[in-house]
């Protein structure tokens, strides 16, 4: 090995320098170089023996410190083994990966929830198609079912951790119509002093109801004031805006919320070219032992109107504030038996000019009316029974159109009884009767089958 | 008046944000709240949010314990998605920056488990089946003896003032783990038979050395329907085994029945700290359950 590089050198130094200089020289210099380089040799083995001392020493630490211990086959009447204790190496966790399990790597945690229902009304389909409740919303408003088979939607959910600052969640419920978006908005994790902020389209904090989705729902359908107040099947509030909430440290659970929101429900709310609704909200809850707790708060949304909901043929134009109070109850002792109570009432306050787009008249119009409904659900093991009951005009019924009071329904009602049987928490079955009086021409006596079944990555349920 | 109301309420805000001496600890399950009991002394307070009395599979995200995560410097929980039906809602709505996932403060206790029964292959057919492996590993000395140990060095990481402390409680409680090692050897389970409720008991069995033969739930988290039930009472009286084990939470009405059917008898495990009286600490649950299966 030596003698080769030698004689490398030696063809490297002949051919490149030593440019007239005698023989003699040119021997000497060699010699140098070699001898130098000899040194250096030796130097490096050094180095190199000194490397190797320590990478022995440094072995047993070298071993991936993750590395799960072998199992052993161990029982505990050995005792003379002490196998607890003999371990001296630093503690280390057997799995990190498994902390991040559900949503896989990088996957979002994704689930699909089929709700499908069979459906069947009294009323002919010609009747269901002129559905209405003058005075609220008098445009036809028929069940969002068909006499038979329905697919109200399969609706897919994506949840996934940003980062470690945001969370983001998207709601994609397919119809038969197509794919529509019901949520998308991402929610801070991070912000400090009790503080949480949201983006995106979302479902606003206003009210109980209004914060679930369908396939949550205690009844197959949404409560009266909600589909009066709200429009469209009583989804309630999902609009594109900002949320920010505040959980202060206090001895008890209270949220404030305010939100800022496009204003795009078209009952409500309406068109009017930049955000124009705003919200704000208050919650509180107080637990009684262990198995008792309560929920109650207060919500207040208001904006710009501009609606063609109020009759056929007509623009209503103006401001509206929608007050709501909210309380709940439940008792859960156990997995297998609870009760609970859930109520909330809303007053709307409008003012606005009504034109009316066939005869081009303009009157004022002021409306000032409210509704609640209370339900209750018993369960005991894989049952569910409910009851829940709807009234508008409870309070307040006035309607005012260019000074002049108008009469309508008086007061729509309608009352709903269901049975569920959850097979697992991952599948529901419910029967489900209402009888709904909210259209003052017409009685509709409604029953539903309901499936619904869910799939992919378990979700966390909310109170 | 308003301004005298502003002030009441930050007089009220003021005193009613807790001392920050104390570190706070938020724990998913009784045992865990214990041990960290245990190790942190006064130097911590914990806060438990499941009852002894509730089935942990299925807890319910009350408003009160998202208050308690929010002001958690610590969130300790079982893992292996036990707690996956309320904790993650209990972490985003507490709006707490300390204890979300991939913080220090979001203390998984599995990660030191020697985790059994991980499935190959599973899908919800199979039941409520655990797809991390089966998280009921609070009854195994093996893994809590680790456990323990991380959730010391947890507190002393979150906590270096008072991390001297700590270890020395940890070196105590070793001590003692030591002294029970010695009594729970004693116990002869070595060869015994059982029926049991859910898989609750597998990680003592491994250790311990007995068998559990079948389970009253035909598929985990699914109640026994009446076909199952008398199959069960056939296998029971074929198989003789010592005893049919059933938690508190999932109640005597089905065992007593096939206990009465099969004359094989039933006994109540404990299956948490503060489960009984007697259950005092984790030592005294180990106790209890060991005394309960012999």
């Amino acid at each position: 090995m030596r003698t080769m590089i030698a004689l490398v050198l030696v063809l490297c130094i002949g051919s490149s320098s030593a440019f007239g200089e005698t023989l003699e020289e040119r021997i000497k210099l060699l010699e140098e170089t070699i001898k130098k380089q000899e040194e250096t040799l030796k130097n490096q083995q050094k180095i190199l023996e000194e490397l190797k001392d320590q990478s022995k020493q440094a072995k047993p630490a070298e071993q991936p410190p993750i590395a799960p211990q072998p199992t052993r086959d161990y029982r505990l009447d050995d005792r003379s083994r002490g196998i607890y204790v003999q371990s001296a190496s630093p503690l280390t966790p057997y799995s990190l990966t498994k902390q991040s399990s559900t949503p896989g790597l990088m996957n979002p945690a994704i689930s699909v929830i089929l709700d499908t229902e069979y459906y069947h009304s009294t009323l002919s389909q010609k009747e269901l198609q002129s559905f209405s409740t003058p005075g609220f919303i008098g445009n036809p408003q028929p069940p969002p079912f068909d006499e038979g088979f329905n697919l109200r939607e399969a609706e897919l959910a994506f949840f996934a951790p940003v980062d470690p600052y945001f969370n983001l969640y998207a709601t994609l419920p397919v119809t038969e119509n197509g794919i529509d978006l019901e949520e998308a908005y991402f929610v801070t994790t991070s912000l400090p002093a009790g503080l949480q902020f949201k983006g995106g389209k979302f479902k606003s904090g206003f009210g109980r109801f209004n914060a679930f989705h369908p396939h949550a729902w205690d009844f197959v359908d949404a409560p009266l004031v909600y589909k009066l107040f709200f429009g469209g099947d009583g989804e309630g509030l999902i609009e594109k805006g900002a949320q920010l909430t505040y959980l202060p440290n206090l001895p008890i659970y209270m949220i404030l919320g305010a939100e800022v929101l496009q204003g795009d429900n078209d009952t409500l709310f309406g068109p009017d070219g930049g955000p124009h609704a705003y919200t704000g909200f208050v919650k509180s809850s107080l637990d009684f032992g262990d198995s008792h707790s309560i929920l109650f708060g207060g919500s207040v949304v208001g904006g710009k109107t501009n609606t063609t909901s109020f009759a056929p043929n007509t623009v209503l134009q103006g401001d509206s504030v929608l007050y709501g109070l909210e309380f709940t109850y439940k008792w859960r002792p156990s997995r297998w038996r609870s009760f609970v109570v859930q109520s909330e009432y809303l007053y709307r306050h409008q003012t606005g000019d009504l034109t009316d787009t066939i005869a081009l008249t303009t009157d004022s119009l002021k409306r000032n009316q409210d509704g609640f409904y209370v339900q209750a659900l018993y369960q005991i093991n894989r049952w569910r029974i409910g009851g829940r009951f709807d009234r508008m005009a409870i309070f307040a019924d006035e309607v005012v159109r260019a000074g002049e009071k108008l009469n309508f329904s008086g007061q729509p009602y309608r009352a709903t009884g269901a049975l569920e049987f959850n097979p697992t928490e991952f599948s529901r079955i419910r029967l489900q009767y209402n009888y709904d009086k909210s259209d003052p021409n017409k009685e509709n006596q409604e029953i539903f089958l309901q499936f619904l079944i869910a799939v992919g990555a378990h979700g966390a349920h909310a109170y | 008046m308003i301004r005298k109301c502003g002030l009441a309420m930050v007089c009220f805000l003021v005193l009613a944000s807790p001392a920050m001496a104390k570190l706070n600890v938020v724990a998913t399950l009784p045992w865990i709240g214990s041990l960290a009991s245990e190790i942190g002394g006064d130097r911590i307070k914990v806060n438990t949010l499941v009852k002894p009395s509730q089935d942990p599979h299925y807890v319910e995200a009350k408003p009160s314990m998202i208050l308690e995560v929010r002001r958690a410097d610590l969130l300790m929980f079982n893992g292996l998605e036990l707690e996956i039906g309320y904790l993650p809602v209990l972490v985003e709505s507490s709006r707490n920056p300390m204890i979300q996932p991939g913080t220090r403060g979001y203390f998984d206790c599995s990660q030191f488990v020697e985790v059994i029964e991980k499935p190959a292959v599973v899908d919800r057919s199979m039941g409520d089946v655990h797809p991390l492996g089966n998280p009921h590993y609070h009854l195994s000395p093996k893994n809590i003896y680790r456990v323990t140990e991380g959730i010391t060095e947890i507190l002393a990481r979150v906590d270096p003032a008072n991390a001297g402390f700590y270890r020395t409680n940890l070196a105590a409680w070793r001590g003692k783990f030591r002294e029970k090692e010695k009594q729970w050897g004693r116990h002869n389970l070595h060869g015994k038979k059982f029926i049991s409720y859910h898989k609750f008991f597998e990680y003592l069995a491994n250790e311990f050395g007995f068998e559990i033969v079948a389970y009253v739930e035909p598929k985990p988290g699914i109640p026994p329907s009446a076909g199952w039930v008398e199959e069960i009472i056939e296998l029971a009286k074929r198989m003789k085994p010592d005893a049919i084990l059933t938690t508190p939470y999932y109640g005597t009405r089905e065992v007593t029945f096939l206990s009465q059917k099969s004359g094989v008898k039933y006994i109540v495990v404990p299956h948490d700290v503060g489960g009984t009286p007697a259950c005092k600490d984790w030592f005294s649950l180990m106790d209890q359950v060991l005394v309960a299966l012999e």
